[in-house]
């Protein structure tokens, strides 16, 4: 009877945190968007898929997923960059202790700051970035790096990669600690290239790690929101916005919480859908090696 | 594994030029910020202050509400940790010590938990928020941030695994009830895990932008990253200041770094390798 009571008691408090903060709010979008609940009249129509489909059919809704895929991408390609660094400071290089300090440093600065700095790098008028570029004689490279629809994205992902690499590279580095010494020191007694080092040990020795990481670059990347957000208000225009930035738009700004809600659903099913297609297919690979 | 030593210089050359990228930023934030605005606008945005003045830093503390984004970031972080380190070990203690028939849906609930999106989902918590009366009160983050998640359930229950069963059995021979034998064995030895677990958590909430912007909009409940937004949005053409101001907000987690190294590192990967 007293471990009832102590289960019970000792559940409630996170199990109702838990229920009221996440999951009765994702129960309430999947009702909001059916309706077209405007986020302050008392009542509302039950509107049945009309919101999916208007999302489905707005250009500015792919226009804002692009962008995300865009972030999405380019971190992926800098990953297996990561691992190499990260190989590297597992090398027991000198100053390697000094080097991951540095590495990991941009992660844990505040957003809010971070970004309101690179506004400033960016600057088109007498901005650090472009004096850097004059300084060293690329005068011609000068770009209005946030206004500048062509590039305003690539902007913001430089920023994206300024503050989320190191975390990558820490993660990586930490698998490749857990890696017991005695595989590489058996491999060389059977006589194994570095290369072969690589493949046969130190892949597998942090796959665990990079499915972790591959989950955190599709959740991250479908969901980007504070450095545009702070940086362009996703502009100009619709340039730079992404899909949360949009969605929370169309909420708060536009008053549209049934649109609104069935944008925070689709979000929720990609992020569920990418990041399991994501996990077989690495899975499919690390099992055939 | 050895590097070849002819790469070796090559390397240090590449991890020299990452620091640069990582650090370029930051110099120039720091060096902007004791600037005066004359001397920002007559000399290179590149260039070392002429002088070093503490007047924008003066002006960007008083001006940009910083004492009252450091007290109530203070407090979010100081009353979420503690409340969220308490029921996250409860979670763990009870999932790991006890076998009951809802363990599997509770358990359920938290990996769902896992895929609901950060920022989306507050369309519909802004009705909940206000719904309880929190909105604009300190009470609507702390109840947010005091929540426990899966990985945090997931590490403690590492390390309680590792407490011996045995440990529990003589207390409660010894007339210990459940809750002595949490509060007197389980969570000291828990100790360890969450002074790494906290200090990831007050990074969070520290740098946390969208919860404090949305839910407290009133200027005496500004946080440190909300105060900055506003003061931004005051004095979006003074650099100087600007970098005065963010420098100010860059402070209290770079100093946390500084000191606490080893913790945050432990806390960012202690859910991706298994001990």
């Amino acid at each position: 009877m007293q471990k009832r009571l102590v289960v019970v008691s000792f559940l409630f408090i996170p199990v109702a945190l838990l229920l009221l903060f996440l999951l009765y709010p994702s129960l309430r979008l999947l009702q909001f968007s059916l309706t077209d609940w405007n986020g302050m009249s008392k009542s509302f129509n039950y509107v049945g898929f009309d919101n999916y489909v208007e999302a489905f059919r707005n250009p500015d809704v792919w226009k804002a997923l692009s962008n995300n895929f865009l972030y999405f991408g380019i971190h992926a390609v800098f990953i297996p960059l990561e691992v190499m660094l990260a190989v590297f400071l597992n090398n027991k290089m000198r100053a390697s202790r000094f080097f991951r300090s540095i590495v990991f440093m941009p992660y844990i600065l505040n957003g809010v700051a971070v970004a309101y700095l690179f506004s400033f790098l960016y600057n088109p008028i007498n901005g650090p970035i472009n004096a850097l570029l004059e300084a060293v004689g690329l005068e011609s490279w000068i770009r209005n790096w946030l206004s500048d629809k062509s590039i305003v994205n690539y902007s913001l992902v430089v920023v994206s990669l300024w503050r989320f690499s190191g975390l990558h590279v820490v993660l990586f580095l930490a698998g490749l600690q857990s890696i017991p010494n005695d595989l590489y020191e058996a491999a060389t007694i059977d006589g194994a290239g570095p290369l072969k080092k690589f493949v046969h040990i130190t892949l597998p020795g942090i796959s665990r790690v990079m499915e972790i990481v591959l989950f955190l670059n599709v959740r991250g990347a479908l969901q980007v929101f504070d450095i545009p957000f702070l940086m362009t208000q996703g502009g100009p225009g619709l340039a730079s916005t992404t899909f949360t930035v949009y969605t929370i738009q169309t909420a708060f700004k536009y008053n549209n919480y049934g649109l609104a809600s069935s944008l925070a659903v689709i979000l929720m099913l990609m992020i569920i859908v990418f990041s399991y297609l994501q996990g077989r297919l690495f899975k499919g690979k690390g099992e055939s090696s | 594994m050895n590097v070849r030593a002819r790469s070796l210089p090559l390397l240090y050359l590449l991890f020299v030029a990452i620091t640069a990228v990582v650090l370029f930023p930051i110099a120039i934030n720091v060096m902007t910020a004791f600037k005066t605005p004359g001397d920002l606008m007559s000399s290179s945005p590149l260039s070392l202050p002429k002088q070093w003045s503490f007047v924008n830093l003066k002006t960007a503390f008083e001006k940009g509400n910083m004492l009252v984004g450091f007290r109530n970031t203070g407090i979010l972080v100081f009353v979420s940790v503690f409340l969220n380190t308490i029921l996250g070990a409860m979670t763990a203690y009870v999932l790991n010590r006890f076998d009951f028939r809802l363990k599997k849906l509770v358990m359920g609930m938290f990996i769902v938990a896992m895929v609901v999106p950060f920022y989306t989902t507050e369309v519909a918590r802004f009705q909940i928020i206000k719904g309880l009366g929190l909105y604009d009160s300190l009470g609507a983050p702390l109840l947010i941030y005091a929540g426990t998640d899966l990985l945090q359930i997931f590490i403690f229950l590492q390390f309680i695994e590792k407490i011996s069963a045995q440990l529990d059995e003589s207390a409660m021979i010894d007339g210990s009830s459940y809750v002595g034998i949490f509060t007197r064995i389980i969570f000291p030895l828990l100790l360890p895990a969450s002074a790494t677990l906290g200090i990831i958590k007050a990074v969070d909430i520290m740098n946390d932008m969208y919860i404090p912007y949305l839910y407290m909009p009133s200027k005496s409940l500004h946080t440190l990253s909300t105060s900055l937004m506003t003061f931004v949005g005051q004095r979006a053409s003074s650099f100087e200041q600007l970098s005065a101001a963010i420098l100010i907000v860059l402070i209290p987690t770079l100093l946390l770094y500084l000191f606490l190294q080893r913790y945050v590192f432990s806390g960012i990967t202690a859910g991706a390798v298994k001990e």
